[in-house]
């Protein structure tokens, strides 16, 4: 037990220090504070150098720095729409950092965000598809919501929204038909993404109703009823929450 | 018979010289030792406050390190920091964790003692109090001299240990419960022992003594 703890002291003396902030609170290295003064209270940070993340040895989240241009024109997109959330129920749901960098993967899987729930972060590819990066931007912050209230966002409740004869992948990425967009006969599905798994499902109705209103959907009873599901329990979250902002 | 040599000039010069050198080496031997040499210690005495109650002083080697505590942001915290004051639970407990310029963190009072100090432990030690809810409602800017209650990655963890900022830290706000400012004293915080590129310091500077003003 002396020689166990005399290694781990020893470990702990050499170990040199990280003496960074930001990476004390949210445990990312090479960021930097992009824009910390924001009505919301989000903190946008930007990656300088490419990061690596993962637990131990097991690093499979890659991102990389952009360019000072990308990262100013793609900082705007990102602010205007997480604009649209109120401080009141960014706190809800336990968002607080967003961080900014290209070429997102995991394991190997070019992504569009990595929401992490205990550090309150939203990690944004801003090199993801130029057709759906806004939309992304509302999807992936849904799956911090959901990760919060996994007790409203029922799952159970979700697939018997379904066709009887539906059954979803066993992962996101499972399933090599990742097509994001509008499909025309939508049978309960925004995208063939949605039919991936049912918390992508319930992002990529999130994520529509704050780009295609009334557009397709009205004819489709089961994405009626997902909206009614998704929207009830987002106003159950915060009253005051308004998707037409 | 023996020739008496006379020393020239350039040879006494050289001699001077070298007593001068002598003489230089050693009082800046003197001086650089003393590292509370130019850190003025303040007296609480002779200063007047506006609210004595909420001022505290912490005593560390160099001298006073005098803090404004902020009931009206952080009641919660600030009633606990005064509770240990108060119980000189603070006094002989290290300040184990000091990042050059950053920060300085002290306050385990279960691991962080002189009289029981654990290296492999300090920094994860309670006070027997139980934690504390973190209080990030209020508005408080972390500038150089804040002191707030450090807590573990998660929130409503605060219980003994604080922490005081030695640069400005935006970041901090609404991240850490605050519980005051150094008004005076600065400088002495500067002087704490810590080893560069380390944040864990063996064989620590201690806190003197902690105590309420009234």
């Amino acid at each position: 037990m002396i020689l166990f703890r005399a290694i781990l002291l020893f470990i702990v003396l050499i170990s040199p220090l990280e003496a960074n902030t930001i990476y004390n609170l949210i445990k990312i290295p090479n960021l930097e504070i992009y824009n910390i003064d924001t009505k919301n209270q989000l903190r946008y940070l930007y990656a300088t150098k490419p990061f690596m993340l993962g637990a131990n040895h097991k690093k499979n989240i890659n991102c990389y720095n952009s360019d000072k241009k990308t990262l100013e024109e793609k900082y705007k997109i990102v602010k205007k729409n997480l604009d649209r959330y109120s401080l009141k129920f960014l706190k809800k749901i336990n968002l607080k950092y967003i961080v900014l960098c290209e070429d997102l993967s995991i394991a190997e899987i070019s992504t569009a965000g990595i929401p992490n729930n205990t550090t309150r972060t939203l990690i944004l590819n801003i090199k993801f598809n130029e057709n759906h990066f806004e939309r992304a931007i509302h999807h992936e912050l849904f799956h911090i919501v959901n990760d919060n209230y996994k007790e409203l966002f029922d799952e159970n409740i979700w697939k018997n929204f379904n066709k009887k004869n539906f059954k979803y992948s066993k992962c996101s990425t499972c399933n090599n038909n990742w097509n994001l967009e509008l499909i025309n006969n939508t049978s309960g599905f925004f995208t063939e993404y949605a039919k991936s798994t049912a918390s992508e499902d319930m992002a990529e109705i999130f994520s529509h109703l704050f780009f295609y209103k009334d557009k397709i959907y009205r004819k489709d009873s089961i994405i009626e009823q997902k909206i009614q599901f998704i929207k009830s329990n987002i106003f159950k979250i915060d009253d005051t929450f308004n998707f037409d902002k | 018979m023996i020739k008496k040599i006379k020393i020239s000039k350039s040879e006494k010069i050289m001699l001077c010289f070298l007593i001068l050198l002598g003489i230089f080496t050693l009082s800046s031997l003197i001086i650089l030792k003393n590292k509370c040499l130019f850190v003025k210690n303040y007296n609480p005495d002779d200063i007047e406050f506006i609210y004595p109650e909420n001022i505290v002083i912490l005593n560390a080697n160099c001298g006073n390190v005098i803090i404004e505590l902020y009931p009206n942001i952080s009641p919660r915290a600030v009633q606990r920091f005064k509770k240990l004051i108060e119980l000189g639970a603070y006094d002989n407990a290290a300040f184990h964790r000091v990042i050059e310029g950053k920060l300085i963190q002290g306050g385990d009072l279960e691991f962080g003692k002189k009289e029981n100090l654990d290296y492999g432990k300090v920094g994860s030690g309670k006070s027997g109090f139980g934690k504390i809810k973190s209080e990030l409602n209020g508005k408080f800017k972390y500038d150089k001299g804040s002191v707030g209650l450090a807590r573990t990655f998660e929130l409503n963890t605060e219980d003994s240990q604080f922490f005081i900022i030695l640069q400005d830290e935006p970041l901090f706000e609404g991240e850490y419960t605050p519980v005051g400012k150094v008004i005076y004293g600065l400088r002495v915080l500067e002087t704490i022992k810590f080893v560069p590129k380390f944040h864990t310091v063996p064989r620590p500077d201690f806190i003197n003594s902690f105590r309420l003003l009234k």
